[in-house]
């Protein structure tokens, strides 16, 4: 019994050591503004846009799949300690709404990045063509398809929106900012055009994916034709009819590519493939990365070049 | 010569840093049909899970057939009928006849399969017990007389050469209580099955047993029943009308 | 669409086959777990296997093998379950809880120390049983036989110490190793079978088949047989009725094992007369 006792205790003090450890890292202070931001994409906007002048990170851990993230008790703290606290949309991260009332810092400015973007309704994914089911809108359940920063245009009105309200905190860097906001919204009009032209004269407009419904706003700015295995959240479980669906238009369209998404294990595109003969190539939704791409460098514009070139070859663009 | 079969020489087992049973020294020997009598929280079913090896000791030894206990291995010998099943769930999906059968484990290799001569042995033991037409009934729908025939018919399947049963007839009625002791001594004096049966019902116990042990922690008393019913010290122990009421009944 | 049409997928072929050796071999373990009140047990170590992921990915190890880098962890938490109900007089589900939670807490804490992940390793560890792989269908097909044979072998042994564990020691029977095995068993199962069919169904299987088989039990042998057979017809009406309904599989499963249990229940109470 004793034993068992000093064996518990000798727990409690590596959890807490453990933890005192963490707590040290988030301390550093700075005159630096601290911004901490929700997912990948709004992450990699704002250190674009802040550049030295503000210490960005990432609430997210890497490798996390978002869709069914919950902020710990230390994520409440982080952010009530914070200057600026920056998620994508509520449709996204509808924890946020709550996270900031309960931090409930007067000093903290919280920037919806999503706001003023082009919302389109969140779908089922497979459904509208098949004839096979009818049911739309199984999804977060506010109705809107959260995605948004998978359209170029959308992504830039977030930079705005990010750029606007940092300005507004630290109006001495106020230049600085807007600056720094133009000149990536350049490049993302850069990105924009390169997607034009690389997906026009393709042998098909149609690509699937054998993961949540993610990409419908790339879909709808490129005139692709997507279905996705299942709903918006990629904890939704995907049936058998939708499957079933996916492989027989694989068939029928000659689709030699299906398309899997990151950090996820590939097992849905993998069932697809296997019967459709396809093979299969990564569409990252640059959610959330990995801590490895998170270390090499990774940024949202690299992601997306990358998916230009996957998407090039699975609709056999020239 | 007298075969001994249990011996337990200088047994105490304590629980909760306080004794349940100091000095335990006693013997059976093959043929006996032993009472072993108490007051409640006396540690007699405490001595019996001892005796097989299910509750530790604090010191002493104890042998069965002559081994060790903890070398002990030839268990189809002993029958155990325990005062309650540990997790005892009336619905337990078993009939009778597979729990009969349970009895027939010991002393095989695995997987322990049931041969046809066992399924004789089933058939014969359910006879005797009166108990043939409950066979395919669930053990938890019969009444507890039954039941204790099935945990009796379970215990004896097996052809053991020592019974153990502790507090049997606890839930039972008189008339159920008789049928029951009635069993057990004919197996006793028909079939040479050797008996320790612990009871605090003192009374019927005299009409069976050869012989008593009087357990309150320590053994108060282990002789005959006529020594018991002749003995000054247990007169003065226990008061003359108590005597006299257990032993009048002999 | 007709039945022979929706056979015609390779997916769901796999998924009946992998899904039917699944839940018989669990609806069989279950009988025995349900007895002994463990039932949670699939759950708790399921829990479990969250402190394994992240010990897995602090080691670095390849998310392919992150079911292999758990079954050590699971099965040594389940022993830990089991020497909590002998040594500690903890019931079952309070033993089951314990571990569970200390998988939990410690999955998270060292998840954090760890600093992020490559992947979602949960993906790895959890499978769907839309999606089960040629790998998958040999784990199914394994994890099936080891267990058969290990319950048909031991199965008087395991009778008996589920009926009475002090009967069973007076037999000879060597409980300890029996109950060793039958945990172990469990944990292999759950962390194999969870990455084939997924976890919701693991847990349902465990539980639900056995209890709805002693609703109509006549003896323990039927018993057992019942319990395959309702987790049989759970998984064929599973998946079929899922795809025709075009509902999630796992879900639909776990909700035709219920419905199972309310008319077994129902049958046993028009039967007897009584609750």
């Amino acid at each position: 019994m004793k034993r068992m006792f000093f064996l518990v205790s000798l727990l409690f003090l590596l959890l807490f050591c453990v933890s005192c450890q963490k707590k040290d890292d988030g301390a550093k202070g700075e005159k630096k503004l601290s911004v901490i931001t929700t997912l990948f994409p709004v992450y990699d906007f704002t250190r674009e846009i802040a550049g030295e002048m503000a210490e960005v990170t990432l609430l997210l851990p890497p490798g996390m799949e978002p869709h069914g993230f919950e902020p710990k008790p230390e994520d409440i703290f982080r952010v009530s300690k914070a200057d600026i606290f920056i998620f994508t949309d509520k449709y996204m991260e509808p924890w946020a709404a709550d996270l900031v009332k309960v931090v409930g810092n007067g000093k903290l400015l919280v920037i919806d990045a999503g706001q003023g973007a082009k919302f389109l309704p969140a779908s089922g994914g497979a459904d509208e063509h098949d004839g096979e089911e009818g049911a739309h809108g199984h999804d977060h359940g506010e109705g809107m398809d959260p995605h948004i920063w998978l359209d170029f245009a959308n992504a830039q009105k977030m930079v705005d929106n990010i750029a606007g309200g940092m300005a507004a905190k630290d109006p001495a860097n106020r230049n600085y900012y807007l600056k720094r906001a133009a000149a990536y919204n350049k490049r993302l009009t850069a990105l924009d055009k390169k997607f034009t032209e690389g997906l026009s004269g393709c042998a098909t407009r149609r690509f699937l994916h054998g993961g949540h419904y993610a990409f419908g706003y790339l879909a709808n700015r490129y005139g692709l034709d997507y279905r996705a295995a299942y709903a918006a959240s990629a904890n939704a479980e995907p049936t058998p009819k939708r499957i079933a669906g996916l492989i027989n238009q694989m068939r029928s369209s000659g689709l030699k590519h299906i398309f899997y998404e990151e950090l996820i294990a590939p097992t849905v595109a993998d069932a697809i493939a296997r019967e459709s003969g396809a093979t299969l190539l990564k569409l990252h939704g640059a959610h959330n990365i990995a801590r490895d791409e998170l270390e090499a460098g990774a940024t949202f514009i690299s992601l997306m070049e990358k998916n230009l070139e996957n998407l090039k070859v699975g609709l056999q663009c020239r | 010569m007298p075969v001994e079969l249990l011996n337990i020489e200088g047994l105490w087992v304590r629980y909760n840093a306080a004794d349940v049973l100091r000095k335990i020294s006693f013997r059976v020997n093959s043929g006996d049909y032993v009472g072993i009598v108490g007051p409640n929280g006396s540690g007699k079913s405490t001595l019996i899970k001892a005796a097989l090896g299910l509750v530790g000791s604090e010191r002493g030894n104890i042998t069965l057939f002559g081994a060790p206990l903890e070398s002990f291995t030839e268990w189809e010998r002993i029958g155990y009928l325990p005062q309650r099943l540990r997790f005892f769930n009336p619905n337990f999906p078993a009939t009778v006849e597979e729990i009969v059968g349970l009895g027939l484990l010991a002393g095989r290799r695995l997987p322990r399969k049931l041969t046809p001569e066992d399924r004789e042995a089933i058939e014969k033991t359910l006879e005797t017990m009166g108990i043939t037409a409950l066979r395919k009934r669930i053990i938890g729908e019969l009444s507890g007389g039954q039941q204790q025939r099935v945990l009796l018919a379970r215990a004896v399947v097996g052809g053991p050469e020592l019974l153990i049963l502790d507090e049997p007839t606890t839930a039972l009625d008189p008339e159920t209580r008789e049928r029951f002791y009635t069993l057990l001594r004919d197996l006793n004096r028909d079939r040479g099955i050797t008996v320790i049966l612990v009871t605090h019902d003192t009374s019927s116990i005299g009409t069976y047993a050869s012989r008593f042990i009087y357990v309150d922690k320590e053994i108060v008393f282990d002789g005959t029943f006529d020594d018991f019913c002749h003995s000054e010290e247990m007169t003065n122990l226990f008061g003359e009308f108590a005597q006299h009421l257990i032993c009048h009944r002999h | 669409m007709g039945v022979g049409e929706i056979l015609s997928y390779g997916f769901i072929q796999r998924a009946l086959i992998a899904g039917t050796l699944v839940a018989v071999l669990c609806s069989v373990l279950g009988v025995f777990l349900v007895l002994r009140r463990l039932s949670l047990i699939g759950d708790g170590l399921a829990h479990v296997t969250f402190g394994s992921v992240a010990l897995s990915l602090i080691m670095g190890v390849n998310p392919g093998y992150v079911t292999v880098a758990a079954i050590p962890l699971v099965m040594l938490s389940s022993l830990g379950i089991l020497k909590l109900t002998e040594k500690a007089r903890i019931y079952g589900d309070a033993a089951i809880g314990i571990v569970s939670s200390l998988g939990i807490a410690g999955g998270i804490v060292l998840a954090s120390v760890a600093g992020g992940f490559n992947v979602d390793l949960f993906s790895y560890l959890f499978g769907n049983i839309l999606a089960v792989g040629n790998t998958d269908m040999i784990i199914a097909a394994i994890l099936f036989a080891v267990v058969l044979l290990a319950v048909a072998f031991f199965y008087r042994d395991l009778f008996a110490i589920t009926f009475d564990e002090d009967l069973a020691k007076c037999s000879g029977i060597r409980t300890t190793t029996i109950n060793t095995v039958l945990v172990l068993m469990t944990a292999l199962t759950v962390v194999l079978a969870m990455k084939v069919v997924g976890i919701m169904l693991i847990s349902a299987l465990l539980i639900l088949p056995a209890v709805s088989a002693l609703q109509v039990a006549r003896s323990f042998k039927s018993t057992i047989i019942a319990s395959c057979c309702f987790a049989t017809i759970s998984v064929m009406i599973g998946i079929f009725g899922s795809f025709i309904m075009n509902l999630p599989t796992g879900g639909f499963i776990v909700l035709i094992n219920f419905i199972l249990f309310l008319l077994a229940f129902a049958w046993k109470y028009m039967r007897k007369g009584r609750v």
